[in-house]
């Protein structure tokens, strides 16, 4: 009877082996696909956190509310000490506040002295923050439009502030951004006043580095940091923070965004920019092409030509 | 009897799936997207192997993979790796659970945190091999430690709560017979 039990146990402990090793060379193919087409799994996994997790969303908000609740109560405990340093704060936004209202009087006449036309196209979506990465390894947040509502991958995300990240992933219903913060975000910037190029790559800490400076001097600490538009990724002259030094003297950015809490992120809509490609036609304009076929002929004999006419 | 049994076995599958799916709720939660020097423990997995040790049945290697992958692709882990080692993992600890039944606490913590330490080699030398982004180092020893830390408390939920106890050597037969 007990040797009977044995060989049924072996028969199914085979059994089991066999399944485990069938589940996990599965898993593993999964892991070699992403690693191979990773573009392709990835979409596959924003559909299916966009599946997931606004089912969620019901609960998400209010455990979320509540929890914040709780924490803005214990900073009851030193009210008194909060209100004296709200009322300096004040003190200090009043007198900005001037400066500030002077300066968009300022800004206002000279745009208009200048005739300056803003891009119309350049407009905004906003959503609300669903959920945050899971994981202390990734920074990122999901927020609540998606392809839906037109959103794009690359796009840029900011709070009121400032530059807070990227789109990178979008579902139906939902979209991941990337934060600044990220270890495998990476944002041409410019420094100013100095005008120095550099990049913004995140490491998983509060303050991204400052990388591929192309010269050190002329940028220091309290400098602020815009985003140069390079690649045409982003828009130009996005507000990312400023820069400060850490303990070992690399050069860090605080970001203006509050990170602590984001809670509504605005997705700025980009288009891709006109490109000129075709040097010949802004030096020599007397082509004009007259008809499609001599339009087609012509844009293909220009290679060609070019040499000649130089 | 045999139908209560069965139903039992069942209900307690739900309720490790239905946990699971609490702590990936939890983890989801936008509380603190700021990055941090600690990182929470990996409550996932010290449910999984606590479970594992005591009622393998409740934790069947499926639904380990499912739950596994599940969070894999929402909490933004390379997909599948992640899963494959835990099964292995939970399957080595499976077969020691006849061995560890006898023993004290202690050995089973043990045993668990070189489990741990061995997938979490094998994760990380895995995806420096494959020229995948590493986590930071000091991110990862820092969720060993606070997983190991939360594994006792896991059991004392499970040991407690919902009454995942291993089986005294005697209930064997009166199970294997219903």
């Amino acid at each position: 009877m007990a040797k009977d039990r044995n060989q049924d146990n072996d028969y199914v402990g085979q059994l089991r082996k066999l399944l485990l090793a069938v589940l996990v060379l599965c898993l593993l193919a999964v892991f070699l696909v992403w690693r191979i087409d990773s573009p392709r799994v990835e979409r596959f996994r924003a559909q299916v956190v966009d599946t997931v997790v606004p089912n969620f969303d019901w609960a998400l908000a209010p455990v979320t509310a509540t929890v914040t609740i709780l924490r803005d109560f214990q900073s009851y405990q030193r009210i008194y000490q909060q209100n004296q340093e709200l009322r300096r704060e004040l003190q200090q936004m009043k007198s900005w506040r001037e400066a500030a209202l002077q300066l968009e009087q300022e800004n206002a006449r000279l745009l208009d002295l200048n005739n300056v036309q803003l891009d119309p196209r350049l407009t905004f979506v906003t959503g609300v923050v669903l959920a945050d990465s899971g994981s202390p390894f990734r920074q990122s947040v999901l927020i609540n439009v998606g392809a839906r509502d037109g959103i794009v991958d690359g796009w840029a995300a900011m709070d009121g502030l400032g530059l807070v990240g990227r789109i990178s992933g979008v579902g139906e219903n939902s979209a991941r951004v990337v934060l600044l913060t990220d270890s495998s975000s990476r944002i041409p910037i410019t420094v100013q006043p100095s005008g120095r190029q550099a990049l913004v790559a995140g490491d998983n800490s509060a303050a991204p580095l400052l990388t591929f400076l192309d010269d050190d001097d002329g940028v220091r600490p309290g400098d602020r940091v815009i985003t140069s538009g390079d690649g045409g990724v982003f828009p130009a002259s996005l507000v990312v923070g400023r820069v400060t030094q850490d303990a070992s003297g690399r050069m860090r950015i605080r970001l203006s965004a509050d990170y602590e809490r984001l809670e509504f992120l605005r997705v700025l809509r980009s288009w891709p920019q006109e490109r000129i490609e075709d040097p010949g036609s802004i030096v020599d304009p007397e082509t004009p092409e007259e008809t499609p076929d001599i339009a087609d002929t012509a844009t293909e004999e220009v290679p060609e030509s070019d040499p000649a006419d130089g | 009897m045999a139908e209560r049994s069965v139903t039992y076995l069942w209900a307690m599958r739900l309720l490790y799936l239905a946990l699971c799916g609490l702590i990936i709720f939890l983890h989801l939660l936008p509380l603190e997207p700021v990055s941090r020097f600690w990182a929470a423990p990996d409550l996932m997995i010290a449910l999984t192997f606590a479970w594992v040790l005591r009622r393998p049945e409740f934790a069947p290697v499926i639904l380990i993979a499912g739950v596994f992958l599940l969070a894999d692709f929402l909490l933004q882990r390379p997909p599948g790796l992640w899963s494959a080692l835990v099964l292995v993992g939970s399957y080595t600890l499976r077969s020691k659970a006849l061995d560890l039944r006898d023993l004290t606490f202690t050995m089973e913590w043990l045993s668990v945190a070189s489990t741990l330490v061995a997938i979490t080699l094998a994760y990380r030398i895995i995806l420096a091999l494959l020229v995948v982004d590493v986590p930071p180092l000091s991110l990862s020893l820092v969720q060993l430690l606070m997983t190991l830390i939360a594994y006792p408390f896991m059991v004392l939920a499970s040991q407690t709560i919902f009454r995942v106890r291993k089986i005294a050597p005697g209930e064997i037969d009166a199970m294997r017979n219903t």
